[in-house]
């Protein structure tokens, strides 16, 4: 069948390519960690600057009262905390600048900055 | 206010166009009750299944809890593109030519369990974030401005249905072909986007590298963060900024359902004369 030899021509290309990005990605600097805590409508700290270039792991953490929603469109990263909820998002090295993060669900008073330089 | 409608609207937004591109679809086909039975039973399982999620959501406060949820949605996203695309291929090779009834019916079974599924996927998926975002309104909003908020929530959702219905009457006004053409078109770019969707969550989950990121930026001419791009990038998995890793899921998708389709019409055609089917591969 025509469809299943395609089928396994472009299952075994992706394979390829996930292996080959795999590989790129070991060469492995320790991860830069900070610790973001939404609570009340505010996200904290309002400012983190990190040395640009650099893997970031961002360690989240919802007090409460509501649910939020931490989101930078740009950077594609979008998580939905429950109150008392924690979970923690990967930010692949950043080119030097600021990238602007709020909580979608409290678009008004709720935003931290990060700064890459 | 604002905010809240806006919210509705893009969340509930997606849902509602697939169901109204499958009714707009359904619509055109020769027994369209069992079908339309299917959608609407999708559409129900879909919405017990986002307050399920929306309910497990609170449940999860620990990280790994988070985690294990997180890939239960992701899942879920890459079961749709899947159920998608599969459904635009079987649409390509049968829709157009249901000719015998007895092959009509056997394959309406096979249809009815993947409109419902698609059906089911889509309301879930967009659902359960609608559901905590209401929630979060209800727990934080008190009296006057709670009714507000609820009233431009449901501003939102009517908007979103409305969104839909003009999709699914506009179907009747354009010709069968346009419409086959324009609802398989539209299901394989909401396909596109939830994989890029997927690739976007499994590189923030460090699951896959970003690769060259970005690989190009066209953000200076159409932002994917507001308006027309920010649609673009919901409906077709457009980005500003992508990585490479994004576009090489994309390019593939593309090249598989370009393979797909291409083989799909090669069964139906007539051979052309003088053409030698041993050549064929």
């Amino acid at each position: 069948m025509r469809g299943a030899r395609s089928t396994s021509v472009v299952a075994g290309a992706s394979a390829l390519l996930l292996a080959a990005a795999a590989a790129l990605a070991a060469d492995a600097e320790p991860v830069i960690q900070h610790e973001v805590v939404i609570k009340a409508g505010r996200i904290e700290p309002a400012r983190i600057e990190v040395p640009a270039g650099r893997k970031l792991r961002l360690a989240l953490r919802n007090e409460g009262p509501g649910p939020a929603e931490f989101e930078n469109l740009d950077l594609r990263i979008e998580k939905v905390l429950a109150p008392g909820a924690a979970s923690f998002v990967v930010i692949h090295p950043l080119r030097p600048g600021s990238y602007r993060f709020v909580d979608e669900f409290h678009p008004e008073t709720a935003a931290m900055v990060i700064v890459a330089k | 206010m604002l905010n809240t409608l806006v919210v509705v609207w893009r969340e509930s937004l997606e849902a509602m166009l697939v169901v109204g591109i499958l009714l707009g679809w359904i619509g055109r086909q020769a027994d369209p009750a069992p079908l339309r039975r299917g959608l609407w039973a999708g559409v129900a399982a879909g919405v017990a299944l986002a307050l399920l999620l929306g309910v497990a959501t609170f449940a999860a406060q620990s990280q790994m809890q988070g985690q294990a949820l997180e890939l239960f949605q992701l899942a879920m996203v890459l079961l749709a593109v899947v159920l998608v695309s599969e459904m635009v291929f079987w649409m390509h090779r049968h829709g157009r030519a249901m000719k015998r009834e007895l092959e009509a019916r056997a394959a309406q079974r096979a249809s009815v369990l993947g409109i419902a599924a698609i059906a089911a996927i889509a309301v879930a998926r967009e659902g359960t974030e609608t559901a905590i975002f209401l929630y979060g309104i209800v727990a934080e909003a008190a009296g006057a401005s709670l009714a507000g908020l609820l009233a431009a929530a449901l501003a939102g959702f009517a908007l979103a249905a409305l969104t839909a219905a003009v999709v699914a009457r506009g179907a009747r006004w354009i010709s069968y072909r346009a419409v086959f053409a324009a609802s398989e078109a539209a299901l394989l770019l909401i396909g596109a986007a939830l994989l890029a969707h997927a690739i976007d969550r499994l590189i923030g989950l460090d699951w896959l590298p970003p690769g060259i990121d970005p690989l190009w930026d066209s953000s200076a001419l159409l932002d994917d963060s507001r308006g027309a791009g920010r649609l673009l990038a919901d409906f077709t998995g457009y980005r500003a900024r992508p990585c490479a890793t994004l576009v090489a899921g994309l390019a593939l998708y593309w090249a598989y359902v370009a393979v797909r389709l291409r083989a799909g019409s090669g069964a139906n055609a007539p051979v052309p004369r003088g053409a030698n089917p041993e050549v064929a591969p």
